[in-house]
C-alpha cells in the first residue's frame, strides 16, 4: 500500500530513512509532490526550493550509504518563514520591498535545522514583516487556511502553519512576536512553540521587534516539536546573538512524564474575556478537566497587571519596528524608485511604494512614540508595565508550574472579516502577554470546536527557559485528548506518495 | 492632544515615508486611534518600578572576542549584489542636495 | 576683525570639545569581526552586521570595552558599571543601519578632568582678569547652562535623571582654580563629561561636482570599510577660554591615549577627529551666547586658528549688534575662515532608546581592575619621573614622555646616567632624533637607530671629546650606517684634544704669532678672544677642544 508522506511524523520520516525503509531523496520528492498538488489551493509558500531540498537529500542518502550516523532529523522536509535568511533562497518577508533580496548569509536557526538534518523545501508566506495576524499582508498572495480555504491562517507565521497543517512538509519555522506563532498554529488545528526569549538564536532573522521576537517550531505532534527544539537549541549560545542564552536541555527527555500533582493556573477573567467564543472557552475547559483527570491540581491566579499587556505591547512593538525597519531605504539591499533627482525623494519614494499599509503604519506610529517628549511618557511607562507583568507572572509561577488560557480567542476568521487594524491588534489579547514578559508558550490543538468545526485550541505558557515542561504538559493534552491532530482532511492524501 | 495633518506629515518626513493627501488623512485618523488605545499605558508610569529594557533576566556583559572571523566576510560581488545602484566598488546614491553633513 | 588678544580683553570664549578617536589598535569593529583598516580597497572589510543586512545582529567587541575604560581611568572619570547602548537614529547612507549604535545617558565613563599646564606664549592668550575668584564663578555658570545632546540625554532623558547633579559629582580635590604664576604660566583643570563608546560611519565619496563638495555633487558612493570601527567620544565641560588651552587639551589627551596603546590617534589619517563649541559672553556675564560648531579642525593648527578665528568672527558680529546663529561652520584653514555648513533650527530628534540587540553592561571590579593593570606609566607621571631621577628639563621631559616610544628609548639610552650626561641624551633626542626621523621620513621603531649608539654619542659629547657640530656629523653618519659612534669619531680622527698639556704649546704659538690681537684683548677688547680660539683650532686641526682654548687663553693672557 502506497505511504503518504502527511502521514508520518518528523521522527517517523527520520527513523524511516535511518532503517532504509525509503531514502531522503524519496521523501524531498514526496514533499515537493504534495506541495505541488497541495499548494495551489493552500498557498503556503512563496518560493520551493527543490534543489536545496534534494540537494540536502543527497548528502544524507550518500552520508547513510557511507555507514554514517545519521542526524536526529534526518530527511524531514521543513518549511522556512520568509523572514529567515537562507543562502540560495530571496528572504522577501512578504514584502515588495525585499521581493528580489537574496540572502547573502544563512540564520543561525535555519543553520541548526539543517545541521539536524531537515530538507528546506522553501520559504513560507507571512504578514509583510510579521505585522499582523491573518498573513493578509503579505503583498504577494493570501495564504487560505487548509481547514477552510476561505478563512485566515492566522499569522503572521500563517504560511509556516498552514504547510504542516495541509502535510506538505512535517515541520516549519516561525517566528512570534505577539503570538505570531501560537495563534496560527492555533487556527491551523497544529503544535506552535514559542520559546523562552534568548533561547533560540535571532541572529538572521530579519527583526521585526527585538526584545519581543522569538524563533520557534510548527509540528503535528509535540514530539516532532521537541526534536526541532533540540536542534534549535542544542548547540547552545550563539555566539553571533547577544541575546541567547544556554539553556542545554533533552527536550524528548520526560516528554512522557506523568503531570501528576502539577499545579496548573486558570486565569479567571482570561476565561470570562469579551471576545472569547464559547467553543475556544468550552475547548479550554475540557482541556483543564482532562489535566486534572490526569491528577494535575487546578488553582486559580490573579495577575492585575494583564491589562496593560495590549497598550505596552503597542508602545514597545512599533518603536522597535521603526528602528529595525529604518534600514530599508533602498540603497544598500530593496526596492529603489527610480529616477529619482536627490537622495530625500529616492529614500521616501523607495519606503513608501516598497512597504505596505501596515508596515508604513507600525513605523509611523513607533517614530512618533521614540520621538522626544513622548517616548519618555510612553516608552518608559510600557517598559515598566513590562516589568509588572514578568513579576505577575513570576509569582504566579511560585503557585503554579504551568497556566492554561486560549490561544486565539477564536477560530480562523474570514478573509477581510477584520478591517480595523486596531481591532486586528486586539485579537493578540491571549498570547502578546507572553512576549512582554519573555516565557514560553505553546499552542496545542485540541480538536474542532462545536460551532465552526474548525480548529480549536488551547494555549500553556510557563516560566522562563521551562519549555520542556510546557511540551510535558502538551504532550499531556495530546495524548488525553487530541491524539495528535491529523492533516486538513481536505489535503490529507493528495500527491506526496513514498 | 490629537496628532494634527501637520504633526504626521513630520513624522514621515522624519522617518522618510512619502505618503499622499489621502494618505496623510488616513494616517491621521490611524494614529490619533492607535495612540488612544495606548493610552492607558501612561497610568503604569509609577515611581518605583524599574523599566525593563531588555527580557533577559540578569544576562549582561555579552561581549565577543577581537578577533577576524573571515568566513564571515562578504566578497564585493556578494556585497553589492542587492544595491540597486553600485559604481565600481562602492554604493551609489543619488545627488544629496539641501541635506546636513553627518555627525 | 580685531585681533584675538584684543576680544579677550572684553569677551569670555566659552569653548567645548568633543573629540573623536578611532580605537585603531584593534583588529576588528566595534560589532562584528571585519578587520579595522584605512588603507583597503572600498567595500574590502564588510559583513552582514556592518553593512545592516536584514537580520544581522551585534556583538560588542571586549577590547573596545576594556579600551574605553582605561580611556576613563587615564583621564580621572568614574566608571560606571551600569550602562546601555542606545540606537541614535537619523536617515543618511553613512549609517548602514540608519541608526548609530552609541551610548545613552549613561557613558562609560564620565566626570573626569585633566589639568592642563598652559606653558609658552600661549599662557599670554588667556587675560590676566580670567583667573581666580572670576574664574570660578565662570565655570559654574557655563556648565550650568551648557546644552548639546550629551548633557541633554543626562540630565533630560529619564535614565539619566538619578544623574542630574553631576556637577557635584566631579571630584573636586584635586580642582583649583588657576592662578597665573610669576612666569606668566598656569595650570587649569579640564572637566570632562563623558567619554562614550560609540561606531564611526561610512566614508563617502561626492562626484560630479566642484571641488568634490556635497551641494553641488551630481551623485555620491558610500564605503562601508569605516562603517563600524570603534569610536570613543570625549566631550569635555565647557572649561576651555582659548584656543591654546584647546589646543594643548587635545594634544594632552592625545599623548594619554598613544601612551594607552589605544590608538594611532593621527588627525592627519582621521583617526582622531575634534570639533569645537564654541560661544562669546561679556567678561562677568553669567548667561552664555548661543554657541557654534566648528568642523574640520584636523590637526593641532586647525583648532587653534580655527577657534581664533571664530572667536574673533563672533566678537565682531556681537560688537555690530548682529546676532549669532546656531549652527555648524566648517574651517577653510587654505581661506582662514569659517563658513556655515548648516543652521540648526530646531534641535534634532535622534529617537534614542536602549538598543534592545546589546545586553545591558555591569561591569564588576574585576573587569575595571583587570584594565586598570593594563595602564602603562602615563605621560605626567613619566615627565615627573624623568625630571627627578635624570634631572632633564620640565620642557624636553614633557616632550619625550608623551611619546612611548620615545620615552622608552630615552630610557634606555640614559640607563644609569644624570644630570649632564642624561641631558644631553635628551638633547640628542629632542634635536638630533626628531630631526633625523622627520627629513628621513620614518618612524623611530624603523630607523633603526639603537639606544646604545645615542648613549655612546652622549657619552663622548658629555665628555668634550667632541663638539655639538661633530655631534650633529657623527649622529648622520651613525644613524645611516648603524656604526658605533666611537668607532665612526675614531676613523674619522674627530675626537677632540682635551689634554692641557698637548693644548698649551698650540696656544703658546699662536699668541706669539698674534701679538697684535693679545694685546687688542688685554687692552679690554674681549670679542678679539674668538679670533683667538679660531686660530688655535685652526693649528690643531680642528681636534683642540675650543672650550679648553678658550680657557687657555684666558689665562695665559691675564
Amino acid at each position: 500500500m502506497a505511504l503518504n508522506i502527511d502521514s508520518l511524523t518528523a521522527s517517523q520520516i527520520a527513523s524511516g530513512i535511518a532503517a532504509g525503509d525509503f531514502t531522503a531523496t524519496e521523501v524531498a520528492h514526496a514533499s515537493l509532490d504534495a506541495i505541488e498538488a497541495r499548494d495551489g489551493a493552500v498557498k503556503a509558500f512563496l518560493q520551493v526550493s527543490p534543489e536545496l531540498a534534494l540537494d540536502a537529500a543527497a548528502h544524507i542518502d550518500a552520508a547513510r550509504a557511507a555507514g554514517e550516523a545519521l542526524p536526529p532529523l534526518a530527511g524531514v522536509p521543513l518549511a522556512i518563514k520568509d523572514n529567515m535568511n537562507l543562502v540560495g533562497t530571496r528572504t522577501t518577508c512578504a514584502s515588495r520591498m525585499l521581493e528580489n533580496y537574496e540572502s547573502v548569509y544563512t540564520a543561525t536557526c535555519v543553520e541548526r535545522m539543517l545541521q539536524a538534518g531537515c530538507l528546506p523545501m522553501g520559504k513560507a508566506n507571512m504578514d509583510e514583516f510579521a505585522f499582523g495576524s491573518s498573513t493578509e499582508s503579505s503583498a504577494f498572495h493570501r495564504t487560505n487556511n487548509p481547514w477552510d480555504t476561505e478563512r485566515v491562517p492566522g499569522g503572521s507565521s500563517g504560511g509556516s502553519a498552514a504547510a504542516v497543517a495541509a502535510g506538505e512538509v512535517a515541520l516549519s519555522l516561525g517566528s512570534d512576536t505577539g503570538g505570531s506563532i501560537r495563534q496560527p498554529a492555533s487556527l491551523c488545528g497544529v503544535v506552535g512553540l514559542k520559546p523562552t526569549y534568548g533561547a533560540v538564536s535571532r541572529y538572521g532573522v530579519v527583526a521585526f521587534g527585538s526584545s519581543l521576537d522569538q524563533v520557534g517550531p510548527f509540528g503535528r505532534t509535540v514530539e516532532d516539536v521537541a526534536l526541532a527544539m533540540n536542534a534549535l537549541v542544542g548547540a547552545g549560545h550563539d555566539p553571533y546573538d547577544c541575546t541567547s542564552q544556554d539553556c542545554p536541555v533533552d527536550f524528548l527527555e520526560h516528554l512522557e512524564d506523568s503531570i501528576e500533582g502539577k499545579r496548573v493556573g486558570i486565569i479567571p477573567s482570561f476565561m470570562e474575556a469579551e471576545g472569547l467564543t464559547l467553543e475556544v472557552k468550552q475547548a479550554v475547559e475540557r482541556a483543564a478537566h482532562e489535566l486534572e483527570a490526569q491528577g494535575a491540581k487546578l488553582v486559580e491566579v490573579d495577575l492585575p497587571h494583564l491589562d496593560a499587556a495590549i497598550a505596552a505591547y503597542y508602545v514597545i512593538g512599533p518603536a522597535e519596528a521603526f528602528s529595525n525597519l529604518a534600514r530599508f531605504d533602498g540603497i544598500r539591499y530593496g526596492y529603489q524608485e527610480e529616477g529619482c533627482a536627490n537622495l530625500t525623494d529616492q529614500s521616501s519614494l523607495s519606503r513608501a511604494h516598497g512597504f505596505g499599509a501596515e508596515a508604513k503604519r507600525r513605523q509611523m506610529l513607533g517614530a512618533y512614540l521614540l520621538s522626544s517628549g513622548v517616548y519618555d511618557k510612553y516608552y518608559y511607562a510600557a517598559q515598566k508595565a513590562r516589568t509588572l507583568i514578568t513579576q505577575d507572572y513570576n509569582r504566579a509561577y511560585e503557585q503554579v508550574d504551568t497556566i492554561l488560557m486560549p490561544a486565539s480567542p477564536r477560530t480562523a476568521f474570514k478573509f477581510g472579516e477584520i478591517s480595523d487594524p486596531t481591532q486586528m491588534y486586539l485579537s493578540d489579547l491571549y498570547t502578546i502577554s507572553i512576549n512582554i514578559c519573555g516565557n514560553g508558550g505553546i499552542s496545542v490543538p485540541l480538536g474542532l470546536g462545536g460551532d465552526t468545526h474548525l480548529p480549536v485550541s488551547a494555549q500553556l505558557v510557563g516560566p522562563a527557559f521551562k519549555d520542556r515542561q510546557l511540551l510535558t504538559f502538551a504532550r499531556a493534552l495530546e495524548r488525553g485528548i487530541a491524539g495528535g491532530m491529523s492533516v486538513a482532511p481536505d489535503f490529507a492524501g493528495k500527491g506526496g506518495e513514498l | 492632544m490629537a496628532l494634527s495633518e501637520k504633526d504626521v506629515r513630520g513624522i514621515a518626513e522624519y522617518a522618510k515615508i512619502a505618503l499622499t493627501d489621502d494618505e496623510l488623512t488616513e494616517m491621521t485618523a490611524y494614529m490619533n486611534n492607535a495612540v488612544s488605545i495606548l493610552e492607558p499605558i501612561l497610568q503604569y508610569d509609577l515611581p518605583d518600578v524599574e523599566p525593563t529594557f531588555h527580557p533577559i533576566g540578569s544576562l549582561s556583559n555579552v561581549m565577543g572576542d577581537d578577533g577576524l572571523e573571515p568566513a564571515r566576510d562578504l566578497p564585493l560581488d556578494v556585497a553589492l549584489e542587492n544595491a540597486g545602484s553600485a559604481r565600481d566598488r562602492y554604493f551609489r546614491v543619488p545627488s544629496i542636495l539641501g541635506e546636513g553633513e553627518s555627525e | 576683525m580685531k585681533e584675538l588678544s584684543e576680544v579677550l580683553q572684553d569677551w569670555e570664549a566659552v569653548i567645548g570639545l568633543e573629540i573623536h578617536t578611532e580605537l585603531t589598535a584593534l583588529d576588528t569593529k566595534m560589532f562584528c569581526n571585519c578587520k579595522l583598516s584605512h588603507d583597503d580597497e572600498p567595500n574590502a572589510n564588510v559583513c552582514p552586521v556592518c553593512l545592516g543586512l536584514p537580520g544581522a545582529l551585534p556583538v560588542p567587541n571586549k577590547k573596545a570595552i576594556e579600551s574605553i575604560v582605561k580611556a576613563g581611568l587615564a583621564t580621572n572619570c568614574e566608571i560606571q558599571k551600569h550602562s546601555m547602548f542606545y540606537r541614535k537614529h537619523y536617515f543618511y547612507p553613512d549609517m548602514a543601519k540608519n541608526f548609530q549604535t552609541t551610548q545613552g545617558p549613561v557613558a562609560f565613563a564620565m566626570y573626569g578632568h585633566l589639568d592642563l599646564d598652559v606653558t609658552g606664549q600661549g599662557a599670554a592668550e588667556r587675560p590676566d582678569c580670567a583667573f581666580g575668584a572670576a574664574e570660578a564663578e565662570s565655570l559654574a555658570s557655563a556648565s550650568a547652562n551648557a546644552e548639546g545632546l550629551s548633557t541633554f540625554m543626562t540630565s533630560q532623558m529619564r535614565e539619566g535623571n538619578q544623574r542630574a547633579g553631576h556637577l557635584a559629582s566631579y571630584d573636586a580635590s584635586n580642582m583649583q582654580m588657576p592662578e597665573r604664576r610669576a612666569d606668566g604660566c598656569y595650570t587649569v583643570p579640564i572637566r570632562i563629561l563623558r567619554i562614550h563608546m560609540e561606531e564611526d560611519a561610512a566614508k563617502m565619496v561626492h562626484v560630479g561636482g566642484a571641488e568634490g563638495r556635497i551641494t553641488a555633487a551630481a551623485e555620491s558612493l558610500v564605503d562601508y570599510n569605516r562603517c563600524g570601527t570603534p569610536l570613543i567620544e570625549l566631550v569635555t565641560e565647557p572649561d576651555l577660554r582659548t584656543p591654546e588651552e584647546a589646543r594643548l587639551f587635545m594634544e594632552k589627551l592625545r599623548r594619554i591615549f598613544v601612551t594607552l596603546g589605544i590608538s594611532d590617534c593621527s588627525m592627519e589619517k582621521g583617526s582622531m577627529r575634534c570639533d569645537g563649541n564654541v560661544s562669546l559672553r561679556r567678561r562677568g556675564e553669567t548667561k552664555l551666547g548661543t554657541k557654534t560648531e566648528l568642523k574640520n579642525l584636523n590637526s593641532f593648527k586647525s583648532l587653534h586658528d580655527g577657534l581664533a578665528y571664530e572667536i574673533c568672527r563672533q566678537a565682531e558680529v556681537l560688537e555690530e549688534g548682529g546676532i549669532i546663529y546656531q549652527e555648524t561652520r566648517h574651517w577653510e584653514p587654505s581661506r582662514k575662515r569659517t563658513v556655515v555648513m548648516r543652521v540648526k533650527e530646531t534641535a534634532d530628534d535622534y529617537r534614542l532608546f536602549p538598543d534592545p540587540d546589546l545586553a545591558p553592561f555591569d561591569l564588576n571590579d574585576a573587569f575595571i581592575e583587570n584594565c586598570r593593570e593594563q595602564i602603562p606609566e602615563l605621560p605626567d607621571a613619566k615627565r615627573a619621573r624623568f625630571e627627578a631621577d635624570f634631572g632633564i628639563k620640565a620642557a624636553d621631559a614633557e616632550q619625550i614622555a608623551g611619546d612611548p616610544a620615545y620615552a622608552d628609548f630615552f630610557e634606555k639610552a640614559a640607563a644609569g646616567t644624570s644630570g649632564k650626561e642624561a641631558q644631553t641624551v635628551a638633547n640628542l633626542l629632542v634635536n638630533e632624533l626628531v630631526g633625523y626621523l622627520k627629513s628621513a621620513g620614518t618612524a623611530l621603531d624603523e630607523s633603526g637607530i639603537a639606544p646604545v649608539q645615542v648613549a655612546a654619542l652622549a657619552k663622548l659629547l658629555a665628555s668634550d671629546a667632541i663638539s655639538s657640530n661633530q655631534a650633529h656629523e657623527v649622529f648622520e653618519l651613525m644613524a645611516q650606517t648603524g656604526d658605533d659612534p666611537n668607532k665612526i669619531v675614531d676613523e674619522r680622527g674627530m675626537r677632540q684634544v682635551s689634554d692641557t698639556g698637548a693644548l698649551q704649546p698650540i696656544v703658546d704659538e699662536v699668541l706669539a704669532n698674534c701679538a697684535d690681537q693679545a694685546q687688542q684683548y688685554r687692552d679690554g677688547n674681549q670679542k678679539v678672544l674668538g679670533f683667538l680660539v679660531g686660530q688655535c683650532m685652526k693649528a690643531s686641526r680642528g681636534k683642540g677642544n675650543p672650550k679648553l682654548f678658550n680657557e687657555l687663553l684666558r689665562a695665559s693672557l691675564s
